[in-house]
């Protein structure tokens, strides 16, 4: 569905060099801090900013080859921009029936009731809950084949979050050639909805995993000094000082649940894989 | 795909109908009140095709383009529609006002309707000519620092103007003198010309404001 490659953007104190790819059916997270370039990587996928090298194909196309007709087939949702808050929903859904063809009118108004989204109300006045799903919504009524979601989840309270997932679930469902990219920092959003995660940090992905391998083969061993000394060290991708000792990170959990049975094991979470692969050492 | 962006626009304006019914409301005052009803004709289009570039600030406000231009539209498109719009109203406005000046001119019997035909017909070029300059500057550097880069180009004009002037001066060229032996034309040639070349002109800053929105990046 889409595939980056070494993309490549310079600015004077950052340098972005990404390659991922989202598989068709798939949910694929991109997770990482404030300014590690997940924005960039959205805007340069969109044609929004110019790329200064690497290439990136879109639902099977060349990016340079891509038309506006095409991005009938994209919802996107970018975390700092949407309709002019000067515009109702009602203003709206002229503007969306005009531009795809396919937009599915009954099921926007269905789903605006279903939200408690006011109409006639100027999107300016909305709550940040109200902003968010609108602009999921408007992603997700035109049968696009693949959203583009740059922190969709972004300020929202726990219930909106889920509603909001929820809606990105049922699209999934809608159709099997569906396929996401989303961006967050809330790891938990990306645990439960995402098939598998790239962390980027400063510009880099610095690993791609299957979510189900990284919740159930990582895991943080706490380990002190003597122990740190004798453990194997091959399966261990970061390490760091700690008051007690070390604590490391592992995508063999087993392997040390089997060889260091004394040893504290603590399952993987996507907060702990990202703090260790950032803060940790080699 | 350009009825969609028109369809928004249009919207956008809805926000500021009073503001359109008081400019309304002011023309009318003035032609009723006067016995100058050709200001309207000047006035009415000049103000109404303003809201062209009201909508461009409202697009970029929030960083809005970003959004925009992740839908359905091309920047060409963008671009084209922009200037759609504002001969749509200036033309709209145009209409609107050669009329009502006629009938305030027939109904106070003050001039003669070709008077105002005249004047019509003449604040096209200056009216066209106004769009190609102003629309590339609101794309170029928006709502804010387009005006500034506007008043400074305009005073640049001014002092290449004076520059020339001067140069005329003293090379002992005079310029009055020359307009004065230009090939006697027909008022109708004249203006037929300059709509003309006002359009060319609208053209060209149409490729020119296509050109700056290709180079922008959101």
């Amino acid at each position: 569905m889409l595939k980056i490659e070494h993309l490549k953007k310079q600015y004077s104190n950052f340098s972005l060099d990404c390659s991922l790819e989202v598989q068709e059916g798939c949910i694929t997270g991109l997770i990482g801090q404030n300014g590690a370039g997940k924005s960039t990587t959205f805007k340069a996928v969109l044609g929004l900013i110019s790329a200064d090298g690497g290439n990136i194909t879109i639902l099977g196309k060349d990016l340079r080859n891509f038309t506006p007709k095409d991005r009938e087939n994209l919802g996107v949702v970018l975390s700092d921009s949407g309709f002019s808050g000067y515009l109702t929903i009602r203003d709206i859904i002229p503007v969306l029936k005009n531009l795809y063809k396919s937009f599915d009118h009954s099921f926007f108004i269905e789903q605006t009731q279903r939200f408690q989204l006011p109409t006639d109300k100027k999107i300016k006045g909305f709550s940040t809950g109200m902003k968010a799903k609108l602009k999921v919504l408007t992603a997700i009524s035109h049968n696009a084949k693949l959203l583009i979601l740059d922190e969709p989840t972004a300020g929202l309270d726990v219930i909106a979050r889920d509603e909001l997932l929820e809606m990105l679930r049922e699209f999934m469902e809608k159709g099997e050639n569906h396929s996401i990219l989303i961006s967050s920092h809330i790891s938990s959003d990306l645990e439960t909805l995402c098939d598998d995660i790239y962390m980027i940090h400063n510009g880099k992905v610095i690993l791609h995993e299957d979510t189900d391998v990284l919740l159930s083969d990582y895991a943080l061993l706490k380990v002190d000094e003597e122990q740190f000394c004798k453990m194997e060290k091959a399966f261990i991708l970061r390490s760091k000082k700690e008051t007690y000792g070390y604590s490391c990170l592992t995508n063999q959990k087993q392997y040390y649940r089997e060889n260091h049975p004394k040893m504290a094991i603590e399952k993987g979470s996507i907060d702990a894989v990202i703090t260790m692969m950032i803060r940790g050492q080699e | 795909m350009m009825k969609g962006l028109l369809i928004k626009d249009f919207k956008l304006m809805k926000g500021q109908i009073n503001f359109f019914f008081i400019i309304i409301a002011i023309s009318v005052g003035i032609a009723a009140f006067s016995d100058d009803s050709s200001f309207m004709i000047g006035f009415l289009p000049f103000v109404l095709s303003l809201f062209t570039l009201s909508t461009i600030s409202y697009d970029e406000f929030d960083n809005g383009n970003a959004f925009l231009f992740t839908l359905p539209v091309s920047r060409t498109n963008y671009t084209i529609e922009k200037y759609c719009l504002a001969l749509l109203l200036g033309g709209g406005a145009w209409v609107l006002a050669v009329i009502s000046a006629v009938v305030f001119c027939i109904a106070k019997k003050t001039g003669s309707v070709s008077d105002v035909g005249m004047t019509a017909v003449s604040i096209l070029p200056t009216l066209i000519v106004i769009q190609a300059v102003m629309i590339p500057f609101q794309l170029k550097f928006g709502g804010e620092k387009g005006r500034i880069a506007l008043i400074g180009t305009l005073g640049l004009l001014f002092v290449v103007g004076m520059v020339i002037g001067k140069a005329a001066q003293i090379l002992g060229i005079d310029i009055a003198d020359m307009i004065d032996n230009f090939p006697v034309v027909s008022m109708g040639v004249m203006v037929t010309a300059l709509v003309a070349a006002a359009a060319i002109l609208l053209l060209v800053s149409m490729k020119i404001s296509i050109t700056i929105m290709k180079n922008k990046e959101f």
